[in-house]
């Protein structure tokens, strides 16, 4: 450093010239993606220049334990789709009450509440289930664009789905459920055996499902909506397809009981609630779905309304419901199709090539062999008991309910497996 | 799985082949205008290596999580960082950007640190306590390490047909230092966080090369020289390319350095969390695994930038954008900022060998005179020095970042800007910028935008 003095005169002018400008710290912990976190951190951080946002970022399942600690691990703000913790942590006095001005904020959308009662927590965006569709690919191979989850279980579609596999992949249990909820324990069951009889089963996110449908390998790709949305925003020539109704999965924000900052992380919530914060999400790289209705008056071309969609086909699917089950729901679909993708492809293949011959001697035993590939892995009245849904929920902690949560899986794997065998047996005997 | 991906990637460069204003793709040279078009992966790769290549966008795109944690695969974050996650730095694999108030936080932008003196291989003396980089933040528990302000101060400057320009001059300020004052005769440098496509083929430049574009500078008067630097992993010194002063040897350790530099993640490469003796809570504050990002990860964000390709020029037939092009080389900005090289033999990823490529650099460090220098040595790069900058898809930052900052530091607000502050050696290339008419200038930008 013996040249450049009058470098070093600039430097050390600027190191002495200003005073501390004390930042009351705001911990926000989060599992969205950076492109999301930045934005916010920043404009919030321009709109409150004495506070200093610092992220903590951490699955929900990760999440959970940290915000269990003392002092809920120094967490201001919990901000994200993980509704099953809110609920959770609700139950064991982690939040305060929000205490916002919820003016122009909707408390439903259908059968989904946007507010937790006790006003601790809120909806902050939503992301819908949907499908990601290339276009080109639909228009090669001559398909039309699938408007329902039943639409995907059509033999037309064999060969050209992606389908996450629930347990893989994060969106996915949740969308898995909404066609469970919407058409049924037994029927839904039957929709997802011809949707997976279509599709190639997928163990990577949702940027992988959008790479496969963006790269023209498969056509359609259930999914949740951002991902493909922010491609499309992006320059890629793919398209969303809402189904009719459409389910949601939420995330939400609250504050902690034990925040030393409530005034800061209130401001927090009320800008990422507020128009400037919810209009964000309109952004390219997030494309998620406000919750604030009037937002969508100022939304880009194209851009999907959920309030309004939902006034034509009201949503149905509550997410409440849904989450005790979630983890049952993923065992029995790995059990069921993941376990053996080409098994019950082949099946299918099988039973529709027969179907199409429509033979009147073999009607009985055609319904016989669709039965034994659209059958629910277990009943309705089984799948329900709290009991059972919490044994799986609790497997990944407690070694007790995994050794007998496992043993209940053997015991459906050996029944699974009669029952594909029964329909290879009786496949074998149609076909001759 | 591997094939499906490579048929993948290759679909997803077909399905790219249709776009609109940028020339035809050629070996890395994509061509692609949209706002991923720094994000493509070459199709080409060896099919053993498609699963991993995914895998290093993730860890790439991941944000990180502080230990203790139950995803250890992600964990480690910390005790002192600067951000959580390379994206951070590098959004859409493009540039950074300085705050544009002394209120606002660095957030893809950090502030390196030194004394005067070299280390035991000549690279920069870290400072006692803060080590070489100051880590604005740190988990909870560990004070982060202090916090840059940055003011700018506007100087006029009034070209040759008279039109004036408007520089701001970045003047930072330490606030909040937490473990003590720093001294008088710190040294620093502030560092946009750079794009980071097309890293694999400056990587495949062979050494003579670099060479003979130092000597080939010679014979025209300039006295740009390549930056000899230490390289850990085999020992001894090369040639840097990587790093704004091109202080780094290889891109590994580029990536490794910046998992512990900017992130506080621990490598095979570099084992120890960057805490000092005196930072008590950061050493007694807990870590994942080590290391902490582990070798098979790091292979896999270093195959994915190694594949990153390059956005293609646009708009290469418009008469404007050719006018620019030929003011570029007379008025003498490629001759450091070349315009075509083409790389070696690559032999850890052959794809990358003997590619004709259009960085618009030298990799040479060069003087660039007393108003951009940080006063800050780093090996054989002096405080006044810094490497030619890559120019390609410089034309896209605006779409793509939405912002037009550029310079080390982000100070330029536009690409005449950017030019207007070149000195040093770059001092009469600037000046016949400054005096070429005003529709001779915009042409010239016009070239820079279809790079």
């Amino acid at each position: 450093m013996t040249t450049l003095p009058r470098t070093l005169a600039w430097l050390l002018v600027g190191l002495m010239a200003y005073p501390a400008l004390a930042k009351e710290k705001l911990t926000v912990l989060t599992a969205f993606h950076e492109d999301v976190v930045s934005r916010y951190e920043t404009a919030f951080e321009q709109q409150n220049p004495d506070i200093d946002v610092q992220i903590l970022w951490r699955m929900p399942h990760d999440a959970l334990p940290y915000l269990s600690q003392p002092q809920q691990g120094g967490v201001d703000v919990y901000w994200s789709a993980a509704q099953q913790n809110f609920n959770v942590l609700k139950q064991h006095g982690a939040w305060q009450k929000l205490g916002i001005d919820r003016n122009g904020l909707a408390d439903r959308l259908g059968a989904m509440p946007l507010v937790d009662p006790e006003g601790t927590f809120c909806v902050s965006e939503m992301a819908g289930y949907g499908f990601a569709v290339n276009p080109d690919y639909l228009q090669k191979h001559g398909l039309p664009l699938p408007k329902t989850w039943l639409d995907l279980a059509d033999a037309r579609y064999q060969g050209h789905l992606a389908l996450p596999i629930p347990s893989k992949v994060g969106f996915a249990p949740m969308m898995v459920d909404s066609v469970l909820q919407q058409y049924g324990w037994e029927q839904g069951w039957a929709v997802l055996a011809g949707i997976v009889a279509n599709a190639r089963l997928v163990d990577s996110g949702a940027t992988f499902i959008t790479d496969i449908i963006g790269s023209g390998e498969r056509g359609i790709g259930p999914a949740i909506d951002f991902f493909t949305a922010s491609a499309i925003a992006n320059g890629a020539p793919l398209q969303f397809v809402y189904p009719e109704p459409v389910a949601y999965s939420p995330a939400h924000i609250a504050i902690t009981a034990a925040s030393q900052h409530t005034e800061a992380a209130r401001r927090f919530v009320n800008f990422v609630l507020s128009e400037t914060g919810q209009k964000m999400l309109f952004h390219p790289d997030i494309r998620k779905l406000p919750a604030r209705p009037g937002v969508y008056k100022d939304k880009p071309a194209g851009y999907f309304d959920p309030f309004s969609a939902s006034a034509q086909h009201p949503v149905v699917y509550d997410p409440n419901g849904a989450i005790p089950r979630l983890a049952l729901n993923n065992v029995l679909f790995d059990r069921l199709f993941s376990d053996h993708p080409q098994r019950q492809q082949n099946l299918w293949n099988g039973l529709r090539k027969q179907e199409q011959r429509a033979d009147a001697a073999k009607a009985a035993r055609l319904v016989k062999l669709r039965q034994l590939l659209t059958a629910a892995p277990i009943a309705a009245a089984k799948a329900q008991e709290p009991a059972l849904q919490k044994l799986f929920a609790r497997r990944a902690d407690e070694a007790q309910a995994e050794a007998e949560a496992k043993s209940l899986e053997q015991a459906w794997a050996k029944d699974i497996d009669r029952r594909y065998a029964e329909a290879e047996k009786l496949l074998l005997e149609l076909e001759r | 799985m591997s094939a499906r991906l490579s048929h993948l990637l290759l679909g997803l460069s077909c399905c790219l082949a249709g776009l609109p204003l940028a020339q035809a793709e050629t070996g890395f040279e994509v061509a692609d205008a949209s706002r991923e078009a720094y994000s493509r992966i070459h199709p080409g790769l060896p099919q053993a290596k498609s699963e991993e290549v995914f895998r290093g966008r993730g860890l790439f795109r991941q944000s990180w999580v502080i230990p203790p944690a139950k995803d250890i695969e992600i964990a480690g974050l910390g005790p002192l960082y600067n951000q959580i996650s390379c994206l951070s730095c590098h959004p859409k694999n493009g540039r950074g950007q300085p705050p544009e108030t002394p209120q606002q936080a660095m957030r893809s932008m950090l502030i390196r640190l030194s004394l005067p003196g070299e280390d035991e291989h000549g690279g920069p003396l870290p400072h006692p306590v803060y080590g070489g980089q100051l880590n604005e933040q740190g988990v909870p528990g560990v004070p982060g390490e202090g916090r840059v302000s940055v003011d700018y101060r506007e100087q006029t400057i009034k070209l040759a047909d008279g039109e004036t320009v408007k520089l701001r001059k970045p003047i930072y300020s330490f606030v909040d230092l937490h473990y003590g004052p720093l001294p008088a005769d710190i040294l620093y440098s502030p560092r946009v966080g750079p794009s980071v496509f097309g890293l694999g083929l400056l990587e495949a430049v062979d050494e003579q090369t670099i060479r003979q574009m130092a000597e080939d500078g010679k014979r025209q008067g300039l006295h740009g020289h390549p930056n000899i630097v230490w390289d850990a992993e085999r020992q001894r010194n090369v040639i840097g390319r990587f790093g704004l002063k091109a202080n780094v040897a290889t891109l590994k350790q580029q990536i490794a350095g910046a998992f512990i530099g900017d992130m506080g993640i621990t490598s095979s490469l570099n084992a120890q969390e960057n805490c000092s003796a005196a930072q008590t809570a950061c050493q007694q504050a807990p870590s994942a695994r080590q290391p902490e990002l582990s070798d098979s990860q790091l292979d896999a964000v270093l195959l994915y930038l190694r594949l990153l390709q390059v956005p293609a020029r646009r708009d290469t037939g418009d008469p404007q954008v050719r006018q620019g092009e030929k003011l570029f080389a007379e008025i003498g900005c490629a001759a450091c900022h070349t315009p075509a090289l083409t790389t070696g033999e690559f032999p850890e990823l052959p794809m990358l060998s003997k590619q004709t490529i259009h960085p618009y650099t030298d990799l040479l460090v060069h003087d660039m005179g007393q108003d951009l220098a940080d006063g800050r040595p780093d090996f054989q790069a002096g405080g006044g020095e810094w490497r030619t900058p890559p120019l390609w898809g410089i034309g896209l930052v605006e779409r793509i970042n939405e912002h037009s900052y550029f310079l080390h530091d982000g100070r330029a607000r536009n690409l005449a800007e950017a030019v207007l502050w070149h000195g040093g050696e770059a001092l009469p290339s600037k000046q016949r910028f400054a005096d070429l008419s005003s529709g001779k200038r915009q042409a010239l930008i016009r070239f820079l935008e279809s790079l």
